[in-house]
């Protein structure tokens, strides 16, 4: 085992905490363009509409980016301190990277209201667009750096974790597989963050692959490329980085939850067959965004919904058993770190229901670009991944004398949970109703019944991210009072 | 009037289905929440809960089975459709609106010429050929009542087989459900179905 010295812990923190304290002034800015969206899409205010796809643009990318960058520096920040050194220059240096690309996505966005989505689904970018050129090329080169800046943050992990553990073949478990026991135990974040962050790598080289052919045709308007083969990379690229956020949470909820419950998670036989088998679900099931391509083989279709529906089996069998095998009756202190923990477990198992009933080919016909589709990926992102990075940034923040921390946070939390499963409900009940996804209002559709429900439940939608914000605020003082506190020895 | 001929839209059955998993979630974790202080003197509780997970297992397989072989049997795909068309309608989308009409398929797509409202016949699978001049659109027919019936992606380059027949007269409504730029909500076509 690396030894490690208290000068590298404090070094850790501050990194860690300069990323946690971006990501707390970031999420409420991004949560407010949601709000103007949705506030837009109710006939509360108007905005044109290049400037409302400019939000969704920048709310979309920056909300993966800013979920990705903060799940990603806990698990260098936990790895750093419990089990590899890891070198902490590069982990500012990917910090850089990220912060040089949100800047100029913002700029983009915001001042040349570049409006493309967060897919820029081929060749959306280069024909009729209502922004300037020269915000294509910036959004395209700032998306360049922000993917090189994770390749090299997840090459990182993995290299060093791969060094400590004897290879690459002991990091996902497999001498778990033999007769004998392995002669030294692999931490259940080691296999997680393994798993996760190499389908990472593979993303952001497909992706990084994607945006030079982007990049090549915004320099040279003459060239074009494969609409079809770009929409693959270009999912291949999104569904991933999402999808992985969520297991680096996942990874941390293996290694903190057991220290507010007094019970053992180790690695077994099951475990590592349930990871190794999710790295499988994790490259193959985006094909689940292209079913309405007809032109796409079937067969990718096919393996597109068998990977998404297989996925259920380690997710619920062996983590969410698992997560119900440290709680019950555990005599655990219900403080807001592992509440935060089962509820973020349980907006994952709720918004990945939903996903699974829309990567049914059959369901998805109907389903497939309706609201129904940013219903259940909020429920696992907000209610999901947002709820384990604040159990972690709660846990960062406390000391192991008071683990169980501010009962202030309470009323805020509780509000915060409120607010996001009314304003989910909105969503999935506009997915119900046929309500397309990514209109910026519903009266030209012409359909009585799509504006009017369209926006009413927009509007009831607003109400309820004001309580989202109001909620989230509430917990700041908690919060930046645990994180900011100076004499305190670092959290272990 | 048109009227659906189903009780319960493929929409509403799929939002049941999300409901119930969702309740069952829910009492999962009030469970938790209200068992957690009776503790756990002899150690059992652990044991207790993943002596469930087999039979867990064995019923989320036989669910996903059952699953897998429902719903892979009605694909919208074209070689899965076993009636041949009646009709066929080129579809071409371009920013910021739907060309739709009988024909050949154009050799260049821009120069198709169709027209944003078609009437067609009930009773009759129609083949939809949909693609697109510009940027990738999304052919998505809805009824009156709001409710999307079927869709495709209009992608340029490709031709999307979309077969659909309309069990009643009635006015229906093409909106985009691709994001294709910033007048993409004013996308629409309108298809009349009458004898
Ligand atoms: C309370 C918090 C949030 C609010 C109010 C909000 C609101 C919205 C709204 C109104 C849309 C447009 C929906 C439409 O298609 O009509 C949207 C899209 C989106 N949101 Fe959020 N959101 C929130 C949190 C998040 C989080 C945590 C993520 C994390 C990944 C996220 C990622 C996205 C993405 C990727 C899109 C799609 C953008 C696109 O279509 O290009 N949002 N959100
Ligand atoms: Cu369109």
């Amino acid at each position: 085992m690396t030894a490690f010295n208290p000068e590298d812990r404090g070094r850790h923190k501050k990194l860690i905490l300069t990323w946690s304290i971006t990501f707390l002034v970031l999420f409420p800015l991004l949560i407010v363009l949601g709000l103007l969206m949705r506030m837009n899409q109710g006939e509360v205010i108007k905005v044109d509409n290049a400037t409302f796809y400019s939000y969704m643009t920048l709310h979309g990318l920056g909300m993966a980016g800013v979920l990705f960058s903060m799940a990603w520096a806990a698990v260098f920040y936990l790895v750093g301190t419990r089990y590899v050194k890891l070198n902490i220059g590069l982990g500012y240096a990917v910090f850089l990277l990220v912060v040089i690309g949100s800047v100029g996505l913002a700029v983009a966005t915001l001042i040349g209201k570049f409006a493309a989505g967060w897919y820029m689904l081929y060749p959306l970018p280069f024909i009729g667009a209502t922004w300037k050129a020269w915000t294509t090329g910036l959004a395209i080169i700032s998306l360049i750096i922000m993917g090189v800046a994770w390749l090299i943050g997840c090459l990182h992990v993995v290299y060093a974790l791969s060094r400590e553990y004897g290879g690459f073949t002991n990091l996902i478990g497999w001498q778990y597989l033999g007769k004998k026991p392995p002669e030294k135990e692999l931490p259940p974040l080691a296999l997680i963050a393994t798993i996760s962050l190499v389908p990472g790598i593979l993303a952001f080289i497909a992706g990084a692959a994607m945006l030079v052919m982007y990049l090549l045709q915004h320099l040279e308007p003459s060239l074009s490329f494969d609409a079809l083969v770009q929409k693959n990379l270009m999912f291949f690229f999104g569904h991933t980085l999402v999808n992985i956020t969520m297991y680096c949470g996942v990874g941390w909820l293996y290694t903190l939850l057991p220290e507010f419950t007094g019970r053992e998670w180790k690695l077994n036989k099951l475990t590592v067959y349930a990871w190794n088998a999710t790295f499988f679900f994790i490259v193959f099931a985006y094909f689940h965004h292209l079913y309405m391509d007809f032109v796409q083989p079937t067969g990718l279709q096919i393996a597109g919904q068998l990977a998404s529906y297989f996925s259920a089996i380690p997710a619920t069998a062996v983590t969410m058993f698992g997560v119900i095998a440290q709680l019950y009756r555990s005599k655990v202190k219900w403080g807001v770190i592992p509440t935060a923990f089962l509820l973020g477990v349980a907006g994952w198992a709720i918004g990945g229901f939903a996903a699974v009933v829309d990567s049914t080919i059959s369901i998805n016909k109907v389903l497939h670009n309706t609201l129904w589709v940013p219903a259940h990926f909020h429920t696992y992102m907000l209610m999901g991944v947002v709820l384990l990075i604040l159990a972690f940034l709660y846990y960062l923040g406390s000391t192991e004398k008071n683990r169980d921390l501010s009962p202030k946070a309470g009323f805020g939390f509780w509000l915060f949970v409120a607010g996001a499963y009314g304003f989910l409900l909105m969503f999935y009940l506009g997915g119900m109703e046929s309500i397309p996804r990514r209109f910026s209002e519903y009266a030209s559709s012409g359909i009585a019944h799509t504006h009017d429900t369209g926006a009413l439940l927009a509007k009831v939608a607003a109400l309820f991210v004001a309580l989202v914000l109001i909620g989230l605020l509430m917990m700041y003082g908690a919060l930046f009072n645990g994180l900011l506190k100076k004499d305190q020895a670092p959290a272990k | 009037m048109y009227c659906t001929s189903m009780l319960l839209t493929i929409q509403h059955s799929a939002a049941l289905i999300s409901l119930i998993g969702a309740l069952v979630v829910v009492g999962v974790v009030l469970f938790l929440f209200t068992t957690s202080d009776q503790g756990d003197e002899k150690h059992e509780a652990k044991k207790m809960v993943y002596a469930l997970r087999g039979k867990y297992f064995l019923g989320l397989a036989a669910v996903i089975v059952v699953g897998l072989v429902i719903t892979l049997g009605m694909l919208p795909y074209p070689k899965f459709q076993t009636e041949a068309p009646d009709q066929t309608i080129v579809v071409v989308g371009s920013q910021w609106s739907w060309k739709m009409g009988p024909g050949e398929l154009p050799a260049e797509p821009k120069k198709f010429k169709g027209k944003s409202t078609i009437t067609l016949p009930p009773g009759k699978t129609i083949q939809f050929l949909v693609t697109a001049s510009d940027v990738t659109h999304n052919f998505a027919i809805y009824n009156e009542q709001g409710v999307l019936l079927a869709q495709t992606q209009a992608m340029p380059g490709y031709w999307n087989d979309l077969r659909y027949t309309f069990a009643q007269g009635g006015t229906f409504k093409v909106l985009c459900l691709e994001y294709c730029g910033a007048p993409h909500t004013v996308m629409t076509g309108k298809i009349v179905v009458e004898q």
